[in-house]
């Protein structure tokens, strides 16, 4: 496998980022509403908790499809940049955090040497980036003011959704985008018809 | 005026100090952040007070939620203290109490530092200062302000696709399996356009000559000056001043010590 980049992939991954900026924005409105409903209970983060994989999902889709060092990193941070753009409130901070999430994501995929791309992997990817996203926000957030016990259920919940959002639910849209077709020229695609081609003969 | 700075070092000077700022756990440093920021931003902008107010009060309601939990359920660093009042089996200390003002203040002066940059930024002229400042290569770029340039057309898609879902009598989603449904039923073919989309960029990007060299000529040349320089050492000397102050007065808190 090469790992030159060609112009095609460089603006599919450029096109994702802007994509799931849009949706990373909406889903800061749902994380607001379900804190509302947690803060009397002194648990109002909570309600970001439980969809952050949400915001981990462009680097296991993009790195699925492409297949590439780099991947996951690069179009999380685009993400970032573009929810910056379109005038998100958290700032260009925002550039540092996905970049920080798009590294944990990024570090499973290296880990196998960009050889694997199976479920396990692609969990592992959104676990990697909800641990990476937590350490900075201990930093960054100040969690490191929280007690153990919250910061350790927390941190649990947090991972579940980085696996079951980020990993299964990715997996599960790449895939279905693969079967329309339009995935052909990237790796992925590739992938998938020879898979049909087999699976025909 | 903030908007003729460059993007890009603006950008930096709400960074470093949001960055900095982290490190301390008393209520003041950020507070005289908080309060310097909003001062620039409404001294050295057009900006409306009506406009940031909405966009910022969302914040407010999120540092309360912040600063509570972090009252409730504090590190054994910041537990001390007498205890304030007691909820339910948790008791609020004095340093629990302080330390979530802090932390609440912090994301204020996050919030507010942001609003800085987002309300009198141009995002265009934003990336093509990345790009001619901070090298980001010229094929991510365009990739970007593309898709970017796309966002009003998926906007017009999704109302095609809804129309044409509701003339063939699909109606309203009900239920959790049907939401789901819906959901593939919408997601999956805007993101296969926008794929598509993607392809034919890049292909027209390279028919008309587009290499994605770094060597090339800009038509909106962005420059850095002295005042772009002036005005990112301002924000982090304004940090340290406010460390100093917080310091002189007895609040300086650093990671739980206090100075």
């Amino acid at each position: 496998m090469t790992t030159k980049w060609n112009l095609r992939e460089i603006v599919l991954m450029a096109i994702l980022g802007v994509v799931f900026a849009v949706i990373y924005l909406f889903f800061f409105t749902v994380g607001t509403g379900l804190t509302n409903i947690l803060t009397p209970f002194g648990l109002g983060p909570f309600g970001y908790e439980v969809i952050f994989g949400i915001w981990f999902i462009v680097s296991i889709i993009t790195a699925y499809i492409i297949r590439k060092p780099g991947a996951a990193l690069i179009s999380e941070t685009i993400a970032g940049g573009v929810q910056v753009l379109l005038g998100s409130p958290a700032g260009p901070m925002l550039i540092v955090s996905a970049f920080i999430q798009g590294l944990g994501a990024e570090a499973a995929f290296a880990a196998t040497k960009y050889r694997n791309f199976s479920k396990s992997v692609l969990m592992a990817a959104g676990v990697g980036a909800a641990v990476f996203s937590f350490i900075w926000g201990l930093y960054h957030s100040g969690y490191i003011a929280l007690s153990f016990p919250l910061l350790s259920s927390m941190l649990i919940v947090r991972v579940i959704s980085g696996a079951l959002i980020a990993g299964l639910l990715g997996k599960w849209i790449t895939e279905r985008l693969a079967d329309t077709g339009v995935l052909r020229s990237y790796a992925l695609g590739k992938e998938w018809q020879t898979k049909r081609e087999h699976k025909a003969s | 005026m903030l908007t003729s700075i460059n993007p890009t070092m603006k950008a930096f000077a709400v960074l470093i100090p949001a960055l900095l700022l982290a490190f301390t756990f008393d209520p003041l440093t950020p507070f005289i952040y908080l309060v310097f920021t909003v001062a620039v931003t409404f001294f050295f902008s057009k900006v409306a007070f009506k406009r940031w107010i909405l966009i910022f009060s969302p914040f407010l309601l999120l540092a309360v939620s912040f600063a509570w939990m972090t009252m409730l359920h504090p590190s054994d660093a910041f537990s001390g203290g007498d205890v304030l009042i007691s909820v339910w089996s948790f008791q609020v200390t004095t340093e629990s109490f302080w330390a979530g003002i802090s932390l609440g203040l912090r994301s204020l002066s996050f919030a507010a530092l942001s609003l800085l940059f987002i309300l009198t930024t141009d995002s265009t002229k934003f990336m093509l200062s990345l790009m001619q400042q901070c090298k980001l290569p010229p094929k991510l770029t365009f990739g970007i302000l593309a898709g970017y340039r796309f966002l009003p057309t998926f906007r017009y898609e999704l109302q095609v696709l809804r129309q044409a879902h509701r003339i063939r009598g699909v109606g309203r989603a009900k239920g959790v399996k049907e939401r789901l449904h819906q959901f593939r039923r919408y997601a999956i073919p805007l993101l296969a356009n926008a794929i598509r989309k993607a392809e034919r960029v890049a292909l027209a990007m390279e028919s008309k000559g587009f290499t994605g060299e770094t060597d090339r000529t800009h038509y909106h040349e962005m420059t850095i000056d002295k005042r772009d320089w002036i005005f990112v050492s301002v924000f982090f000397v304004m940090f340290f001043v406010s460390v100093f102050l917080s310091y002189q007065l007895g609040f300086l808190n650093i990671f739980g010590k206090d100075f």
